[in-house]
């Protein structure tokens, strides 16, 4: 009972902007003829090139919440071999090449790094998902190396190496697995991060087209007419904090749930 | 910990990887602008793209050395203060952000100066009454707006104060450089930009707190029968607020990149504005400018932080 209190709120708000976000496109139908910019005729109103608001917020929220979980994935799937390999590798040197520059990386702020990255690359939610993933992997090696060198120091690791299992067994077969607990607590701070960045990065502009069916791009495109049209704006926003709020709230109940369980 | 580090060394240390992160930043910046499609010389030559031009224009610029050298040129010119000349406007860069910084330093220096008293203050209340509904109110509402990306609540914010009930303007359009001359404008990008730093150092605070008032040396100085106020504040709040230090310096990360947001919300025309259309105009030397603006504070910041968590607990950043 206390439990389903500690995530319960937040996986009842979280529930509304994810089902829109992953339920809407099958829901929103086919596009209807575009109307005049800013117009009050469909339920929501119509945005600033005249397209049905409400239409629009259906198909926009699966891009922020699809791009934001697969740069999180890849950044773990970048970020933990390398953390791993730094930290079992018994050269110093080897070691150092790999995290130094990390640690110049995170000197550069992630905003920045992003806008610079976007800039170079063509706009699409492919290259989106790279950046905001390339923008992490510093931090996840960090975080990865640091729960493989205490693990690594554990006396199971000695004895299996006397017993003659090879590196890549112990790197993967034990270290990889007792991880996993370090990794899945740091889970929840990644995806809210993510889509912290790839909302505000689409909200620039930022690798993505400027007629983008996305919630972010949407606050920022009708803006201009938010005294006609407050819903075009308010809607998509809404929808974003409520997600946002909601995934935090959940990640956090998980967590502190986990940790009265231990 | 092989052996104490004196603060001077360690401060030389820091200074050094400092002064080495800021040089490794402007290198990859300007590698990743070399590497941006077309150039200034073509964005200049305007909608009618006329190769002859775009030609000339690169050679006026310089644009027709090789990378390298314009590279070195750069940083000598950096030795001398000189940041080059703005590719579009013709101006030095120098001048371009000492205009553009100025609404991006109010705005960052007075988020600064509420940031660190509130925080504080959230913090210490939600300890003090640890468990009781204001500090389960004050923790949840922490957790839940930690992350909120800043343009979604500007633009709530903005409904409701500036469209819905009149109380500030929506923007600082028609302002100019100097904010402070219309308090009224302030409100709205001040009340986005501390919601996330106060979130995460109240949240430090009130477990450092909390830490500090189970503490032996905090039940000693009640039996000694000093005041609750004085034992919470001369004892143990010192000592709660240490891990918020360097959290403080974290933030700076947040706080640039609100900054950025919340310019282009609100259309102030800072550093955060000229970035992006810096980027959009390749502009190399002003991206440069700002990336080195953008770098330096981020790393000072970081060292500043560094040296006083050194100074109060010398083994935590010793072994840093």
């Amino acid at each position: 009972m206390r439990s389903a209190l500690r995530w319960g709120p937040g996986a009842v708000l979280l529930s509304v902007p994810l089902v829109v976000a992953l339920a809407g496109p099958w829901l929103a139908g086919e596009p209807d003829p575009r109307g005049v910019p800013y117009g009050s005729g469909a339920l929501l109103g119509t945005d600033f090139v005249g397209r049905d608001v409400g239409e629009q917020v259906l198909l926009g929220g699966r891009t922020v919440v699809v791009v934001a979980l697969a740069a999180t994935v890849l950044a773990y799937l970048a970020g933990t071999p390398l953390g791993v390999l730094t930290a079992m590798t018994g050269r110093r040197w080897l070691d150092e090449l790999l995290m130094r520059p990390l640690d110049l990386l995170l000197a550069i702020p992630s905003l920045l790094l992003l806008i610079l990255l976007a800039a170079v690359a063509p706009s699409g939610a492919l290259t989106l998902i790279v950046i905001v993933a390339v923008v992490n992997v510093p931090e996840v090696a960090r975080i990865s190396r640091a729960a493989a060198l205490e693990i690594a120091a554990r006396p199971a690791m000695e004895a299996m190496r006397l017993q003659g299992e090879s590196r890549w067994r112990r790197a993967a077969g034990y270290v990889g697995r007792s991880m996993l607990r370090t990794l899945l607590a740091d889970l929840g701070v990644r995806v809210v991060g993510a889509l912290y960045l790839v909302a505000t990065a689409s909200f620039l502009g930022v690798g993505v087209p400027p007629d983008a069916s996305d919630w972010a791009v949407m606050v920022d495109r009708n803006r201009t007419g938010m005294f006609l049209q407050p819903w075009a704006v308010l809607v998509p926003a809404l929808l974003v904090v409520t997600l946002s709020v909601g995934l935090n709230l959940l990640f956090d109940g998980v967590r502190r749930h986990r940790e009265e369980a231990a | 910990m092989a052996e104490p580090v004196s603060l001077p060394r360690y401060a030389v240390r820091r200074l050094l990887l400092g002064l080495a992160q800021i040089v490794a930043v402007t290198t990859l910046v300007f590698a990743l602008t070399e590497a941006l499609p077309g150039d200034a010389a073509v964005v200049l030559a305007g909608d009618v793209p006329d190769p002859e031009r775009i030609e000339r224009i690169r050679q006026e610029l310089g644009l027709d050395r090789p990378a390298p050298v314009r590279y070195a040129d750069w940083l000598l010119g950096l030795l001398r203060g000189d940041l080059g000349s703005s590719l579009t406007a013709g101006r030095p860069v120098t001048g371009f952000l000492a205009e553009a910084g100025g609404p991006t330093v109010q705005l960052a220096a007075i988020t600064l100066l509420l940031l660190v008293p509130l925080a504080v203050a959230v913090g210490v209340v939600a300890a003090i009454r640890e468990g009781r509904l204001l500090d389960r109110a004050l923790t949840s509402a922490g957790i839940g707006l930690y992350s909120v990306p800043e343009f979604a609540l500007a633009v709530v914010l903005v409904a409701l104060f500036a469209l819905r009930l009149g109380w500030f303007p929506p923007t600082a359009v028609g302002v100019g450089p100097n904010l402070l001359a219309q308090p009224a404008v302030l409100v709205l990008p001040l009340l986005v930009l501390l919601a996330r730093p106060i979130c995460s150092i109240s949240r430090l605070v009130r477990a450092g707190m909390i830490d500090a008032l189970r503490s032996d040396y905090v039940r000693h100085a009640h039996r000694l029968g000093l005041s609750t106020r004085r034992v919470r504040m001369a004892h143990a709040l010192p000592n709660a607020v240490a891990p918020a230090v360097q959290q403080l310096a974290r933030t700076t990360d947040w706080l640039l990149s609100g900054v950025i947001t919340v310019e282009a919300v609100f259309v102030v025309p800072g550093l955060g504005t000229a970035l992006v259309s810096a980027v959009s105009a390749r502009d190399i030397p002003v991206i440069q400018g700002l990336a080195l603006v953008f770098a330096a504070t981020t790393v000072a910041v970081n060292l500043i932080a560094d040296l006083v968590v050194f100074r109060l607990a010398p083994r935590a950043g010793g072994a840093a």
